[in-house]
């Protein structure tokens, strides 16, 4: 069986990322910034109504606007369209402003539906305006029993009741989704941002009727991805559509307008939890009911996990009696995709509430009442270390007992994450020339995760080589093909692959080259021996290198000003495990990043739909609020390096439990409970009872 | 956005001729190109005025200052003598947008500046204040809206400037049909209590040259609260300014942002705090009359205890 070394010069230790300078420079050139030879402007139009029925789109205006080389349609014929900001048509040109005026151009035939329906509250109702013609919006509920939960509550020494929802929150990576398409004779090359090139290769072929091999995808540097972006899309297959039909390569990148409305969002809950523990905090019964909505439906390009509306129940704790209920409520706006470990942060915020609410009652200290009931050990010692990080003993009071206008308080919360591991057909080269340059390629992409410093770091180590000396490329159908991004798995699909690769180069070059071990030192030599031909060498995924389940807590520490309502976050203490560590600076930006954007979720980040209009009313920066550098508190992160385990990806589980530890945190500072993400001033303000009645006018 | 003209005025008058009743001034085109870009305004002649000479000085005078309208919020933010003098503008200033928006939005521009109503901001919706029949925050969403207007609109003023301003009594000279006419914050802003169409009182072709701050008022403090710490607009603001002789207040202003089409202030309440010591119950008082007669809708009502604790706040800061 394979292992991996121990005493190591590089794996487990700090690696600046081997794109650092490209990307600080701007040298590096993403997606967005390809700029093929005679390429034109792709833009699409969208639904202005979030339900109407179009007879017709007269695209001939649009053509006759100078600059226009191509204009399509997304259907043909007669259709509905089901929410604001779906996709009608497209136009190809030689500047954004022709585009612009060419899209003004189209005439559209619509009659707009007179009842829609955009909030999940109204679409519970069974008189709802239906989003699909003769289906009901609430779906049928799913119900799943374990125990006897009607006998167990009656046996509870406490029981509390809770109503804990999340909004719709939007992927909102720093590159939108979007590519450049060159579509001509000899078939499609697409420049994308993804998180899954060979996945964009298929649905191209597929949407256009092609084969596969005659498309290629291509993706050197991408702004990031958090779920949304493995297939074609919509916009992808525009542009191919645009770049046949204007004979040019056709850039179409969605505005922050289009990204908010149409790619994709993590659906929302509303979930009722009765949950009710024995005297000595054993949790024994738990009920949830559960929906919310996914939009117009589950969306498609989800590749890393569902875009459904269900969570996990009662999530990471083992409930003997427990009763969940959950369906989902279709409304007419933008449809979910998988998001950041779809499904967990809502799951781990109703339930770590729910959780702290109960330790209350019981009159548990919170963090005891989890060490009961969560037999996970890994997460037990992670409990320990962080307890002490952020001085839970000495800084825990009970809720609101802080004094002052301004009270502190703080919270933990955990993340189970299932996946994160290896993705097992994951292929790749390395080519080895005769001067010991060593080149790897693999069909995977760095989505900015650092996947292609994790190869360096790997490669380095086995080879004994320094990671510049080795050269990384990804990002191409064209090289063996590697894993999608998606669900944690990139990191434990590339390495035991890149081991792979290094042990048949190793034993390669042994043999050619008549050096018993061709590492380090004797590197060189060897590779001299190869004469003038380089060596190729291929490998792939090896079981016994990498597992799967990482998990976490964390801790947080907040200000809350009982005056005003904002919510200062002081520090948030992150201690989490996947395992092998393969390089400590490319993880701790992961578990970063996963924070910050936990905390957008927690406090500022919501899909403002409207009910009048049926618009979304923050489709920008400007009112969907994401967290700006101010905003973020200082952040320790813990990391428990266990080699025996092999390597685990790590990307989802550092997003989840943030939510549930600020929420806890504010409570724990308050003395009441902020039921609802995200917490703003005025919510704040609300739970403590501050906010007169509305006046009727 | 629609194609239009360009051109480069030297003398206000020149650029009141190009703009005529066809155009609109661009100085720092923070808010003016979003309009453009979001088909809210298609003017048919942008007239670039920051080459007019003379208006992006600060001048300290012996009883007031003045401050051209093409002095950016960053300069504002920056100058050492304006944050010793008027502190309150100093922290407006800092708190305006990003620092990128600051280094070229200018006074004249976040004055002018129109609603950001997420209604009237939004391309696909044609509400009142774009010429509509339905104001839908008064009807739907009203979280980020007035608790006071006198027209239909609910859209409230944003202008951090204007608030700091109205606490320091500062006056705008507008330039009308080629005459200069002084306007203090509470007439820059009377239309758009009227009116629902308007944003403020300004008319196309006029021109803010400058504003002129009296320097009677050396204590100053302006607060907001947001959603976030920064680059965020305010829920609410609030600014006081006033002189403290003895233990008390003279000349005492305060003025709210964000609650109200216009800059929200009460000359009764000032009035009252005239010649008063700042303690609890006075300043309690004093916010107690400034709110009265709020009309808090569906989802604004929290923007009440939220402007209570600042103009209590805002005043006892004035103590030093």
């Amino acid at each position: 069986m394979p292992a991996w070394p121990t005493n190591n010069k590089y794996i487990s230790q700090s690696t600046i990322r081997v794109d650092a300078v490209a990307k600080v420079t701007g040298r590096a050139r993403y997606s967005s910034d390809i700029q093929a030879e005679g390429w034109l402007y792709g833009m699409i139009l969208r639904s202005q109504w979030p339900a109407a029925d179009i007879s017709s789109v007269d695209l001939e205006p649009a053509r006759k606007i100078p600059g226009i080389k191509a204009a399509v349609t997304v259907k043909e014929g007669s259709f509905t369209v089901r929410y604001y900001g779906e996709e009608i048509a497209a136009v190809a040109g030689t500047t954004k402003q022709a585009c612009l005026d060419a899209l003004r151009a189209i005439v559209v035939k619509a009659s707009p539906h007179d009842q829609f329906v955009v909030k999940e509250e109204d679409a519970r109702q069974p008189d709802s305006a239906p989003v699909w013609q003769g289906s009901p919006n609430a779906s049928k509920p799913r119900v799943r029993e374990t125990g006897n939960v009607d006998s167990a509550f009656p046996e509870c020494a406490a029981v509390i009741e809770g109503f804990y929802s999340t909004p719709i929150q939007i992927h909102n990576p720093m590159e939108t989704h979007g590519s450049t398409v060159s579509w001509n004779d000899e078939g499609v090359t697409s420049w994308a941002s993804t998180q899954g090139i060979s996945s964009v290769r298929d649905g191209l072929a597929g949407a256009l009727s092609l084969d596969q091999s005659q498309v290629r995808v291509i993706t050197d540097f991408m702004g990031g991805g958090f779920g949304a972006k493995f297939g074609a899309g919509v916009e992808g297959v525009l542009a191919a559509r645009l770049s046949r039909e204007a004979k040019a390569p056709v850039r179409l990148m969605l505005t922050r307008f289009d990204q908010a409305l149409a790619v994709g969002n993590r659906p929302s809950s509303f979930q009722k939890i009765r949950i009710g523990a024995l005297a000595d905090g054993t949790l024994h019964a738990f009920e949830m009911e559960n929906y919310g909505t996914a939009g117009i439906g589950a969306g498609g390009d989800s590749g890393g996990g569902g875009g459904g509306a269900n969570i996990p129940a009662p999530y990471l704790y083992k409930v003997p009696n427990a009763r969940v209920n959950q369906w989902s409520v279709a409304v007419n706006a933008g449809s979910s995709r998988a998001f950041r470990a779809p499904g967990n942060p809502p799951a781990s915020f109703g339930m770590e509430s729910a959780m702290d609410d109960l330790a209350l009652k019981l009159g548990m200290d919170p963090l005891e009442l989890r060490l009961k009931n969560d037999s996970n050990k890994i997460r037990q010692h992670e409990y320990r270390l962080g307890a002490k990080k952020i001085g839970w003993k000495e800084k825990y009071r009970p809720p609101g007992s802080s004094s002052g206008v301004v009270k502190t308080g703080i919270g933990c919360a955990a993340a189970a994450w299932p996946a994160g591991g290896g993705t097992r057909s994951t292929q790749g080269e390395a080519q080895i020339s005769p001067d010991g340059s060593i080149e790897f390629r693999i069909g995977v992409q760095d989505i900015g995760t650092g996947t292609k410093t994790v190869i360096a770091v790997v490669a380095a180590e086995l080879l004994g080589l320094k990671p510049s000396q080795i050269t990384v490329r990804v990002g191409d159908t064209n090289y063996p093909a590697g894993p999608g991004s998606g669900g944690s798995t990139t990191c434990a699909s590339v390495s035991p692959t890149v081991y792979d690769i290094c042990s048949n180069a190793l034993s390669q070059l042994q043999t050619l080259s008549g050096i018993p071990d061709a590492r380090g030192d004797n590197w060189f030599a060897a590779c001299k021996k190869l004469g003038v031909s380089p060596l190729t060498v291929h490998g792939q995924w090896q079981p016994g290198l990498s597992a799967d389940h990482a998990g976490g807590v964390q801790f947080a520490e907040v200000a809350v000003d009982t005056e005003t309502g904002l919510v200062t976050v002081l520090k948030v203490v992150g201690v989490h495990d996947c395992g092998l560590i393969i390089d400590r600076l490319t993880l701790e930006s992961q578990i970063n990043g996963g924070i910050i954007m936990g905390m957008g979720y927690a406090l500022y980040e919501e899909r403002v739909m409207d009910d009048l209009s049926g618009v979304m009313l923050n489709p920008n920066f400007e009112t969907y609020k994401v967290p700006g550098i101010s905003d973020v508190p200082e952040i320790e992160v813990v990391l428990v390096n266990m080699p025996e385990r092999g390597v685990i990806g790590i990307g989802e589980p550092s997003t989840v439990p943030t939510a549930g530890a600020i929420a806890n945190a504010v409570a724990n500072a308050i003395g009441v409970r902020v039921t609802s993400l995200p917490i703003t001033p005025a919510k704040v303000l609300a739970a403590l009872g501050k906010v007169p009645p509305a006046m009727k006018s | 956005m629609k194609a239009f003209e360009y051109a480069t005025a030297l003398s206000p008058a020149s650029a009141r001729d190009l703009v005529a009743d066809r155009g609109a001034y661009l100085a720092g085109g923070n808010d003016l190109l979003g309009r453009l870009k979001e088909y809210i305004e298609s003017p048919e002649i942008l007239v670039n005025i920051k080459s007019l000479p003379g208006l992006d000085q600060i001048e300290r005078g012996q009883n007031f200052w003045t401050i051209g309208s093409l002095v950016t919020v960053a300069r504002i933010e920056q100058d050492a003598e304006i944050r010793s003098a008027f502190p309150g503008l100093h922290d407006a200033a800092a708190e305006i947008a990003s620092p990128q928006i600051r280094n070229v939005a200018t006074v004249g521009g976040n004055l002018a500046q129109h609603s950001r109503c997420w209604y009237y901001r939004q391309r696909d919706v044609q509400c009142l204040k774009k010429n509509g029949d339905l104001c839908y925050a008064r009807n739907s969403d009203n979280r980020y809206h007035s608790l006071f207007s006198g027209n239909d609109c609910i859209s409230p003023v944003v202008s951090s400037l204007a608030t700091a301003f109205a606490a320091l009594d500062a006056t705008a000279v507008v330039l009308r049909n080629g005459e200069e006419q002084r306007w203090s914050m509470a007439q820059l802003y009377a239309d758009a209590w009227k009116m629902r169409l308007a944003h403020n009182s300004l008319q196309p072709g006029d021109l803010v040259l400058r504003v002129e701050i009296p320097a009677n008022r050396p204590r100053s403090v302006y607060l907001q609260v947001s959603d976030k710490h920064t680059f965020d607009w305010a829920l609410v603001s609030c600014a006081a300014a006033a002189d403290y002789v003895d233990g008390k207040l003279v000349r005492p202003r305060v003025a709210l942002g964000s609650i109200s089409p216009v800059p929200h202030q009460v000359e009764a309440a000032n009035d009252f705090l005239e010649g008063k010591a700042l303690d609890d119950p006075t300043v309690a008082t004093a916010a107690d009359m400034i709110l009265a007669g709020a009309h808090p809708l569906d989802h604004n009502a929290y923007k009440v205890p939220m402007a209570h604790v600042l103009i209590r706040r805002a005043l006892l800061k004035l103590k030093g």
